[in-house]
């Protein structure tokens, strides 16, 4: 019953209901293993190899309605015959209620190569793995002073296809690296633990030895810690933090947003009202090398450039699809990439000096950051209090922590070095290329 | 009643699978099995701009070979005959070229006979389903119990329905003193998605066929918002959404608008059902997780073997699958099952009693390296991730008092019904329960005063797991505003999603009854 894309894009064109269409196919070859300490012995626990693939459709189709159509995103099933699939998918399409846009008709001419997927990881992936396998397993059998109990390793390429109904079809690919650890410290009497987690483009960019090595540190942190005393605070935050924070509360730059009447930001707003200290400047960027957001074209077919959406803390620019660029009755700008942020001026180390008392976050336990709102708040797994005046450092564990964006980020601080990041939230990838550490101000600290 | 038919693909695909067990079992010492998983579904919503519609789809094999040291699986969606045998070769290629570390120790496995399983303590929802006479090669299907089958209800109806209430939202906003043009964005959905999977070895040869059906409201006045899901596995009688809950839920929008910050600190609090059920979750739920155990990243397992009490009497958690009627509602819970992704069939689990741990909830490779009972927990995201110990539906046990009693009992505090997150901490015995907002009781009564976080987002109840369960006070009845005698017997466990180490995200229920507790943390 298989049927090949040329018979399903025959059947789109022969179908007079149908407006325009989008297809997906995605090809994903995966590996992960699963290790852990078992008494003397390192263990593999699981040893997973996934093929999959999918083909996601999406019409649109004319619902009779003047300056309306009908949409339906459809997963089709090559087992199953296609023309049961298309004619229900139409028929459900004309149920729905969309304002009328078509897909852009110019198709680009000529496209940039970029970098999105690591050569090593496409051209052979067990043998990647295999690599991988034997530096993780040197780090897990490390002598360390804290004792390791798990890692996970997940290595996968996606291969895509992107056909439209304008004509256009574009070949892509993305690699995905996923590792964690976990290491743990006991004085006999207590123990605790720490679990370091990482996502990458390429699987060099997993960062292995530093992992390990932070992980089995940070461990030892754990048991000498004091609960934080309730009150406001100077608090340093991570690029991890960061990026959750940014690719979480940013797409109040986005078009959507302004078009469901969702809280945005608009062109010429504050992006921060009443901001001081480092003002930010935010740029979305397609074209960086292995980061989470690289891509050459949207799902709409458009070419994605770099963009300044946010300029010394005015926003200059939002991040328009062609399709809520149409319904807005705008022009489309760059809506896919990873998220810039411009560093400051100041060393990590200059951060913690400049304040009486700075409390670094190392790792949070569930950070949840609420896109409406720009508020985030969680428990604080483990932290640093530096204290200028008597050059002592005390190691926090507990309490929880509350923010937010428009107000706690008003006088920010932002550290002089870069870095590129990635995580994969319920299956997308967000990327962040931005300062390492910023300092934001007034936080408060429930104890 | 009526009760899913497994799909008629699925029956056919079932018969080649038996053929495949032979193959991969290349060696006697192995233990072999497979798992096979169908999800469809459809995706209904309707905001104030437009209407629309995703219909997805997803099947997959799971090839599996245990060889003592580590689960191998082969996982793909090309379901023909020549592709499975393919992928079956080529797991027993990769089982054979592997090398287990010199100083691993070997824990065979072998599966329960159909004897084995029935002598255990089963639900008669599993039982009634079960074949007289049933052996090995038996086909046994478990299908979910339903009224009305939501797949048959046309999209022209259950879109005109969504749109109604839409309308009916924007009819009652004044009622909630809500004035024109407040209500900036009003979204519903309905979600019917139809689950079947089917598990073979050499002992047994299961498959299920469960409805899961969920309607979502969002309320939004400009940047504040009230949300709530309701649903479960079974019928579209699961799903009815009244003018009254319409109305409460724009009643809350209003008072969220109005909200004022919480000053940081200790507070008495009375958690609703679906609060208390994310405590239950991350204290001694994910704890409790075997595989976490196995890993050496769990105190319960170091306190299950000490007896060490870490909680007071009110402090009983349970894991259940097998909730087939989710408390009052009409349909069963939305972690609810048959039998997990490794085969293992549903039953009630207590893994809390009094503050006294009791043994982990497992999948197979941790219960082998535990050394403990199976139990029916091994689940994963989907066919394409691997299986993780997983937690069902969770729960703490039912108290005696109705929600009046605890008010009176609590005099002033506030009462927290809306969850926004939580998390574990297995080793440091931490936790973090996430509130959207609470509600102010003076004297035993509520106010209509709502409170937020700090910085006017959500609130954190945070605390060290053995103190918090030292600190509950009392708990209600399922039947929480009636003063007679329970009439169901399961707490109501809300629908809700689980991570696994941020990421492997499950369907999970989260339940219980109110629960007053004394010093509560919130920041």
């Amino acid at each position: 019953m298989n049927w090949e894309i040329s018979d399903l894009k025959a059947k789109l064109k022969s179908q007079t209901e149908i407006l325009g269409w989008v297809l997906n196919e995605e090809n994903t070859h995966r590996f992960e293993r699963y290790f852990m300490k078992d008494q003397k012995a390192f263990a593999t626990d699981q040893d997973r190899e996934v093929r999959a693939q999918t083909l996601d459709l999406r019409i649109f189709v004319d619902n009779g309605k003047p300056g309306r159509q009908g949409e339906i995103t459809k997963r089709l099933h090559r087992g199953a015959p296609l023309d049961i699939q298309l004619s229900s998918a139409i028929a459900a399409a004309q149920q729905t209620d969309h304002q009328r846009w078509t897909l852009p008709t110019e198709i680009p001419s000529s496209l940039p190569e970029r970098k999105s997927f690591d050569p090593s990881m496409v051209e052979d992936l067990k043998g990647t793995l295999d690599r991988v396998t034997e530096q993780v397993t040197a780090q897990a059998m490390k002598q360390r002073s804290t004792p390791f109990h798990s890692s996970e390793l997940f290595l996968s390429v996606h291969e895509r296809e992107l056909h439209l109904s304008s004509g256009l079809t574009h070949r892509s690919k993305n690699t995905r690296a996923y590792l964690e650890a976990a290491f743990s410290f006991s004085d006999g009497k207590r123990a605790d633990e720490y679990l370091s987690t990482t996502w990458s483009v390429d699987a060099d960019g997993l960062g292995i030895e530093q992992l390990f090595d932070e992980c089995s540190e940070r461990a030892k942190l754990t048991l000498d810690t004091e609960k934080p005393l309730a009150g406001d605070y100077w608090v340093l935050l991570d690029s991890d933090v960061l990026t959750s924070i940014f690719s979480q509360t940013l797409p109040q730059l986005s078009g959507r947003m302004e078009y469901l009447s969702l809280p945005h930001k608009k062109k010429g707003d504050s992006f921060i009202p009443d901001a001081r200290g480092d003002l930010l400047t935010i740029r979305l960027d397609p074209t960086l090398d292995y980061a989470a957001g690289t891509t050459t074209l949207s799902d709409e077919g458009l070419l994605q450039r770099p963009m300044d959406l946010v300029k010394n803390n005015q926003v200059v620019e939002t991040s328009l699809d062609h399709q809520h660029a149409s319904h807005l009755g705008r022009y489309a700008t760059t809506s896919n990439g990873t998220w810039v942020i411009e560093t400051g001026s100041k060393s990590r180390d200059e951060l913690i000096a400049s304040q009486d008392q700075v409390l670094e976050i190392l790792q949070f336990s569930g950070l949840f950051v609420d896109l409406n709102t720009a508020t985030f708040s969680s428990e604080i797994r483990l932290a640093t209090l530096h204290d200028r005046k008597t050059g002592k450092k005390r190691t926090i564990k507990g309490g929880s922590m509350s923010g937010s964006l428009f107000e706690n980020f008003k006088e920010a601080y932002l550290s002089n070095q870069a870095v590129k990041k990635m995580f994969v939230d319920y299956g997308s990838a967000h990327g962040y290329y931005g300062p390492d550490y910023a300092l934001i101000s007034q936080v408060s600290v429930a104890s | 009643m009526n009760r899913a038919q497994l799909s008629p693909d699925l029956q056919n695909l079932r018969a080649s699978l038996p053929d495949l067990l032979g193959t991969l079992q290349a060696n006697p010492d192995w233990y072999v099995s497979i798992y096979l998983e169908k999800k469809s579904g459809l995706n209904f919503s309707a905001n104030l701009r437009q209407t629309q519609i995703s219909d997805s789809f997803s099947t997959g094999v799971v090839l599996r070979v245990y060889d003592g040291y580590s689960l191998f699986e082969q996982a793909s969606d090309q379901l023909d005959r020549a592709s499975l045998q393919r992928e079956a070769e080529r797991l027993v290629k990769r089982v054979r070229d592997s090398k287990p570390d010199a100083a691993a120790q070997k824990r065979p496995y072998s599966a329960p006979t159909w004897q084995e399983r029935l002598s255990m303590e089963l639900d008669p929802e599993i039982r009634s389903q079960i074949p007289a006479n049933v052996q090995a090669k038996t086909p046994v299907h478990f299908g979910i119990a339903f009224e009305k089958d939501p797949r048959e209800i046309s999209t022209e109806t259950r879109i005109a329905h969504l749109k109604s209430l839409l309308s009916r939202a924007q009819e009652l906003a004044p009622q909630a003193g809500l004035e024109n043009g407040e209500l900036s964005f009003v979204l519903v959905r309905d979600t019917v998605s139809t689950e079947e999977s089917i598990f073979v070895d050499g002992e047994s040869n299961l498959s299920q066929s469960l409805i899961r059906i969920a309607r979502t409201v969002v309320l939004m006045s400009g940047s504040e918002r009230s949300a709530e899901r309701i649903g479960g596995m079974g019928g579209e009688e699961g799903i009815e959404l009244t003018d009254a809950k319409l109305l409460s839920m724009l009643k809350e929008l209003k008072g969220v608008k109005n909200a004022l910050p919480l000053a940081p600190g200790r507070y008495p609090v009375i958690l609703g059902p679906t609060l208390s059920g994310v405590l239950a979750h991350e204290a001694f739920g994910h704890s409790q997780e075997g595989d976490t155990c196995a890993r050496g990243r769990s105190m319960a397992w170091d306190l299950f073997h000490s007896g060490e009490k870490v909680g007071n009497e009110h402090a009983t958690i349970l894991n259940n699958p097998a909730i087939y009627k989710n408390g009052e509602e009409k349909i069963a819970a939305w972690g609810s099952y048959f039998f997990d992704e490794e085969g293992w069939i549903s039953q009630k689990q207590v893994l809390l009693d009094q503050g006294v741990l009791r043994s982990p909830m497992t999948n197979l490779t941790s219960a082998l390296r535990l050394g403990v009972p199976r139990s029916a927990n091994g689940k994963r995201e989907s066919w394409a991730h691997g299986v993780y110990t997983r937690q069902t539906n969770t729960y703490f046990s039912a108290g005696t008092k109705t929600l009046d009693d605890l008010m009176a009992m609590m005099g002033d505090g506030y009462i927290a019904l809306h969850p926004a997150g939580g998390m574990e901490d297995p080793k440091g015995m931490g936790i973090q329960v996430g509130i959207q907002f609470l509600e102010e009781v003076k004297n035993g009564k509520r106010t209509g005063r709502v409170f937020k976080g700090p910085s006017g987002g959500h609130l954190q109840m945070t605390g060290y797991v053995p103190d918090v369960l030292a600190s509950i006070v009392d708990k209600s009845k399922i039947e929480a505003d009636s003063k007679t005698p329970d009439a169901v017997e399961h707490p109501f466990n809300d629908a809700g999603g689980c991570g696994k180490y941020h990421k492997e995200i499950v369907h999970a229920g989260c339940g219980g009854p109110y629960m007053y507790m004394r010093d509560v943390l919130l920041g």
